[in-house]
């Protein structure tokens, strides 16, 4: 191909480099765009051979940005691997440590990843389209006081887990480690500092984005709307849970389309390969893959937040419930088919983190001794899943009788959303280029139609010292590169 | 601090099971028998905001990485400075690396190395799960090693100026 041989700035690096190649017509008007991210190769040729314990450690390195998702999943494969359940105290820290997980990993996306297109404004100079704008609209109060919440929420990760990067916590039928009572009482504090700050969170997005008409309009705009089928994990009640539940699909309509237990994914999620990617487009297996079409005939699904609000019917914790019902009477009711408004979802599911933490920090029997249960069933096939920060996360290993490894299958979250965030690029450069014009502002609107997933480009995420860099060919109806925006 | 000297880190960035991208944690190991005492060194997984916990504190960093610029042999050493990162055109704004986390911690008054070498090894491929680093990795390895070595000499017999 071409298009291979590109240059990357040299102050970026690993991490996945986003590219979209975009062709254009005779007329300058944009006929298809492809996004494109590297692929983590030979995960599967690692894991063989190696003990099934191994991999909740070996899974959580491949990632620097989402290890306690990948973590806990694996963790949750092994349980299943062993037809065993954590007891009760072990199961409300496992739940604790990933609800602080969420909260911080969404905290993170929306003052300094996604904070800047909101926040800051898509429209603003592009030297102040970054965490430096962020600061300058909220004030270095809250910029401190986001750092500092994070380090809390962080040190609570690593108080059970060791290292945040490397977590050691899970293991299967329970944990490694319980909750000293001595130690309760800064978590309470933290429970509850964790509740104000997303409530002062979703009252920032209220303020700075659902105030300014034009920030509105963006988010409800066509150029961001895609009509597409929803999965999320839900409780017994049909509530957004993260932790753990049965897999919910909804239609494009918000009709249950299929609700089941996670060992039946195979049943119901397809993976669809494309020459031009070495990411696998997820898709509703029974429908079959219809292409990148969206509406009543698309067999696409969508996972993270805006997804997992749609699949359930509603938040599990009641002032995120509130904040629930006012996100879908403002959006025009169930479900929301709006891309960007991913952001808001992902300030209401912070709140439902913070909320869930305080209830289990609260609860008598997070202090319990009964940690775990020795499991004692000849292992064959565990399957776990999670809803990680971007999504439905599963993980899926086959052994032998001793417990190794013999098969290993990951579907990670973005990939849930790969195919809609291919349909969102190339709607957004159809809707946003025309007779042949790109500058920065455009190629940042477009961004912003995959920015919103808060995508993990490739497991290989780990970054320094550079950025995720993104390169953007345009392409005249002969095939020449005409213009070139690479940041 | 009273004789005002440098606090020195040596970060070594990388993961252990992306073949060539580990090569900067097995610089700092080794850098850590090398070095005097009061250099902290560290080895690191992480990016992004963990890039601030990391620095704190610090006055001077020498970071030691993977880079793959497509333009270098693989095995080529490069060194950047913190100039190199201050390019107002280089960051995008939406990925939390060094850039934007030394523009944090400027903006929220935090204390941070005041000067920073990044020395990176150009390597063919970070994106396969595997233990182990290829040819040209591996023989950049004591040549990296010397590179930080000097930077940290240096610094040490540099008085510090804030």
């Amino acid at each position: 191909m071409q298009t291979r041989t590109i240059t990357i700035d040299p102050i970026t690096r690993l991490e996945g480099h986003g590219k979209i190649d975009i062709f254009l017509d005779a007329k300058g008007e944009v006929e298809r765009a492809y996004f494109q991210v590297p692929e983590l190769r030979g995960f599967e040729t690692f894991s063989i051979g190696r003990p099934a314990e191994d991999m909740p450690q070996i899974t959580s390195r491949i990632c620097g940005v989402c290890p306690t998702a990948h973590h806990m999943a694996g963790t949750k494969a092994l349980d299943d691997l062993y037809k065993i359940e954590a007891p009760p105290t072990g199961r409300k820290i496992r739940e604790l440590v990933y609800n602080t997980f969420m909260l911080e990993d969404h905290a993170l996306h929306v003052y300094i990843l996604g904070g800047p297109d909101f926040i800051v404004g898509p429209d603003a100079p592009k030297a102040l389209r970054n965490v430096v704008g962020v600061i300058q609209k909220v004030g270095v109060d809250v910029g401190k006081k986001v750092i500092s919440m994070r380090r809390r929420l962080r040190d609570l990760i690593s108080y059970f887990g060791g290292k945040v990067i490397h977590p050691v916590l899970g293991l299967p039928g329970g944990v490694s480690k319980g909750l000293n009572p001595d130690d309760l009482s800064s978590f309470k504090q933290l429970a509850e500092d964790g509740v104000e700050f997303a409530q002062f969170t979703l009252q920032v997005f209220k303020d700075i984005v659902l105030k300014n008409p034009e920030y509105v309009k963006l988010i409800t705009s066509d150029t961001y709307t895609h009509k597409t089928y929803y999965m999320g994990l839900v409780d017994e009640n049909n509530r957004v849970n993260f932790y753990d539940g049965k897999i919910r699909v909804v239609d494009p309509s918000g009709k249950e389309y299929a609700k089941f237990p996670v060992q039946k994914y195979l049943d119901y999620v397809g993976e669809h390969v494309e020459p031009w990617s070495y990411v696998k487009f997820c898709y509703l297996k029974p429908l079959g893959w219809k292409g990148f079409i969206d509406g009543p005939e698309s067999s696409i699904y969508s996972v993270a937040p805006l997804a997992r609000l749609n699949a359930a019917d509603g938040m599990a914790t009641p002032e995120a419930q509130k904040a629930c019902e006012e996100y879908f009477s403002t959006l025009g009711g169930k479900p929301v088919h709006f891309t960007l408004a991913n952001h808001w979802a992902r300030v209401i599911e912070m709140l439902q983190a913070a909320e869930r933490i305080r209830e289990l920090i609260n609860d008598p029997e997070i202090t319990g001794k009964h940690i775990r249960t020795i499991p004692t069933a000849t292992p064959s096939v565990g399957i776990g899943v999670v809803e990680a920060p971007r999504g439905t996360l599963f993980h899926h290993y086959e052994t032998d009788e001793k417990g190794l490894i013999r098969k290993a299958n990951l579907i990670v979250a973005t990939q849930g959303n790969s195919a809609r965030m291919a349909m969102g690029v190339e709607k957004s450069a159809k809707g946003l280029i025309h007779q042949g014009k790109a500058d920065d502002g455009i190629l940042n609107m477009i961004e912003m139609a995959f920015r919103a997933y808060d995508p993990c480009h490739g497991c290989a995420t780990h970054s320094l010292p550079g950025e995720m860099p993104l390169l953007v060919s345009i392409r005249d109806a002969s095939g020449q590169v005409v213009q070139e925006l690479r940041r | 601090m009273n004789d005002a000297r440098p606090r020195i880190l040596v970060l070594g960035l990388g993961n252990d099971i992306l073949g060539d991208d580990a090569v900067g944690l097995l610089a700092a190991r080794r850098l850590r028998t090398l070095l005097p005492d009061s250099v902290d060194v560290v080895e690191s997984p992480g990016g992004g905001l963990d890039l601030l916990d990391l620095l704190e504190g610090y006055d001077r960093a020498v970071l030691i990485d993977a880079i793959m610029t497509g333009k270098n042999p693989p095995g080529t050493i490069l060194e950047f400075s913190d100039a190199d990162f201050k390019k107002d055109d280089a960051p995008s704004p939406h990925y939390a690396g060094l850039p934007t986390v030394i523009q944090l911690a400027e903006s929220l008054g935090i204390h941070f190395p005041s000067q920073f070498r990044v020395v990176a090894v150009e390597v063919e491929n970070p994106y396969e799960v595997l233990e182990g680093l290829s040819r040209s990795a591996k023989a950049a390895l004591p040549a990296v090693i010397e590179r930080a070595k000097g930077l940290v000499h240096a610094w040490l017999s540099d008085p510090l100026v804030r």
